[in-house]
């Protein structure tokens, strides 16, 4: 049941389009205690269900850029198998550290880009406000 | 087209690696260095990590770390999940959501790192 639940909160994040994947590995690890490995082995399996039925809208809209996707497909595949025959050798704790240092550039990198749409926010806002002040 | 390889490339050993994470690299990626849209970025990128998920599979599969039970209740989970996400994002603003999970993410990483 609990299982049920993490895919839950990591579906609902998955929509927000930012990686439900990392928070199902770390509710599996951290929550669940499951080992790394096994933790990144189940959001494979999570993954393939949750992606298809976004892949059938996206193809019905059309909106997948196939001259983008094809040849990122292609070398894509090439770095997944370097990826994940390195990280099938890694030790269980490092690799745990390693994922820990991902996700903290991952935050540091969304803080980024929360201050940047703020400025531009306020910027927006205070020309809206000269402008006012210009009419009068 | 050095652009394309280089960013599937990376974006691969890192959803390779990590078995996540691709798409927090593509999206970006297809939005400031190959100007797609958002809408466009986020097809594209789910499209391309499927074959990059089924080719890693076969590693963690050969290595005996795929758990199908808990693998399909986390699935069912994140379907129903999606479908929640989908209605509730409409209402509530997703910059609160970010926030929410940047926190998370900043202490998570912390506790993981120490």
């Amino acid at each position: 049941m609990a299982y049920i639940l993490i895919g839950i909160i990591s579906g609902i994040v998955s929509g927000s389009g930012m990686g439900g994947g990392t928070i199902l590995i770390l509710c599996l690890s951290m929550f669940m205690g499951m080992d790394q490995h096994k933790a990144q082995a189940t959001n494979l399996v999570f993954f393939v269900p949750t992606s298809i039925s976004a892949i059938l809208v996206n193809l019905k809209q059309k909106i997948i850029r196939w001259d983008v996707a094809i040849p990122v497909c292609i070398t894509g595949m090439i770095g997944a198998c370097i990826g994940a025959f390195i990280s099938s050798k890694t030790a269980v704790g490092e690799l745990k550290k390693i994922f820990g240092i991902f996700l903290l550039l991952v935050a540091l990198f969304e803080i980024y880009k929360l201050i940047k749409e703020y400025i531009i926010d306020k910027k927006r806002h205070n020309n809206i406000i000269n402008e006012k002040e210009e009419e009068k | 087209m050095w652009k394309k390889i280089a960013i599937g490339i990376v974006a691969g050993f890192i959803n390779g690696f990590f078995a996540s994470g691709g798409g927090m690299i593509l999206v970006p990626s297809f939005i400031y260095l190959l100007s797609l849209n958002q809408k466009e970025a986020r097809a594209t990128s789910i499209f391309c990590i499927l074959p990059m998920v089924i080719v890693s599979s076969f590693f963690y599969y050969k290595n005996n770390y795929i758990d199908w039970k808990l693998g399909i209740m986390c699935a069912i989970g994140g379907i129903v999940g999606g479908i929640i996400g989908a209605k509730l994002l409409k209402n509530v603003s997703d910059k609160i959501l970010r926030i929410a999970f940047t926190i998370f993410l900043l202490y998570v990483s912390i506790k993981m790192i120490i």
